[in-house]
């Protein structure tokens, strides 16, 4: 996907939130959502099980205006984390900008976080994009939890941030670190529209 | 105080937009600059390359009127 289309003065950035199941990626948008001004609020689709579970994807396009000349539109996908969901999440991350790695913070679910971010990696390799250097932020979600059910953020950057990329502690339930972690997420994207390869003239 | 409290909730609300948008404006007229910069930087390259590459004017070619003498010297030359 271009990022910039500058004959048309567009810019498109696709972001993915990836992460194991349950960790809070559609959480994310929902609070996205609802933060959106009435106007600039479009359809979010969220296509899930009768247990609220994603079963395939949830999409939110974020059309925010025209800005230093240029119609900018952000789209913001979620992929399911079950594992059976592979054919999905690789179909999601066709043309993907910029991910955020929702990691659960719970002790217990350390395991799944490393098995998604690997699945992350094998998938990204698959559609050609460069692991160590797509745009990528880790978000630990989950920090409400009392502190003997959840890993310290340190704990959980030396498993999972290998890469040294933004981390952010976050509670999507009820907002925290929701709007940090999409605006380090487009800020890194965006960064990239001065890099000639990524852009589509 | 009820109302009071959900204007304050609604404003906040708003606010992590705005900001966002505040902040992402922000990188997007920061990168505009520079591609829009970049077109006019090739565009100059691309002249100066076009310059460079015109045959250089000969220093008397003010001087120089009558064409039959030219073609006299060029016949003389060849010969």
């Amino acid at each position: 996907m271009s990022v910039v289309n500058y004959g048309t003065r567009e810019i498109t950035c696709k972001i993915v939130y990836y992460g194991p199941g349950r960790s809070g990626k559609t959480t994310n948008l929902q609070h996205v959502y609802s933060k959106l001004p009435e106007e600039r609020k479009g359809k979010m689709v969220s296509l899930a099980t009768e247990t609220d579970r994603t079963l395939f994807f949830d999409f939110l396009p974020l059309d925010l205006g025209t800005i230093s000349g240029f119609a900018t539109r952000f789209q913001l996908y979620t992929v399911p984390g079950q594992v059976y969901y592979a054919a999905t999440r690789k179909l999601v991350l066709q043309g993907v900008d910029g991910v955020v790695f929702v990691a659960d913070s719970q002790s217990r679910q350390q395991a799944e976080n490393i098995e998604s971010l690997q699945d992350l990696h094998a998938n990204l390799a698959d559609e050609g994009l460069d692991p160590r250097t797509i745009p990528l932020v880790m978000q630990y979600n989950k920090r409400d939890l009392p502190a003997g059910e959840i890993s310290a953020v340190e704990q959980l950057d030396d498993t999972l941030n290998f890469r040294g990329v933004p981390h952010f502690s976050a509670t999507a339930v009820t907002g925290g670190g929701v709007f940090e972690t999409l605006r380090s997420i487009s800020t890194l994207v965006l960064s990239r529209l001065s890099a000639p390869q990524t852009r589509d003239s | 105080m009820a109302n009071e409290s959900r204007k304050g909730s609604e404003e906040e609300e708003g606010g992590e937009f705005a900001d966002f948008m505040a902040d992402i404006s922000h990188e997007i007229a920061q990168r505009v600059e520079s591609l829009d910069a970049r077109p006019k930087a090739a565009s100059r390259e691309a002249k100066a390359v076009k310059d460079k590459k015109k045959t250089p004017a000969p220093l008397d070619a003010g001087v120089i009127l009558e064409w039959p003498t030219i073609a006299d010297r060029i016949i003389e030359e060849i010969r």
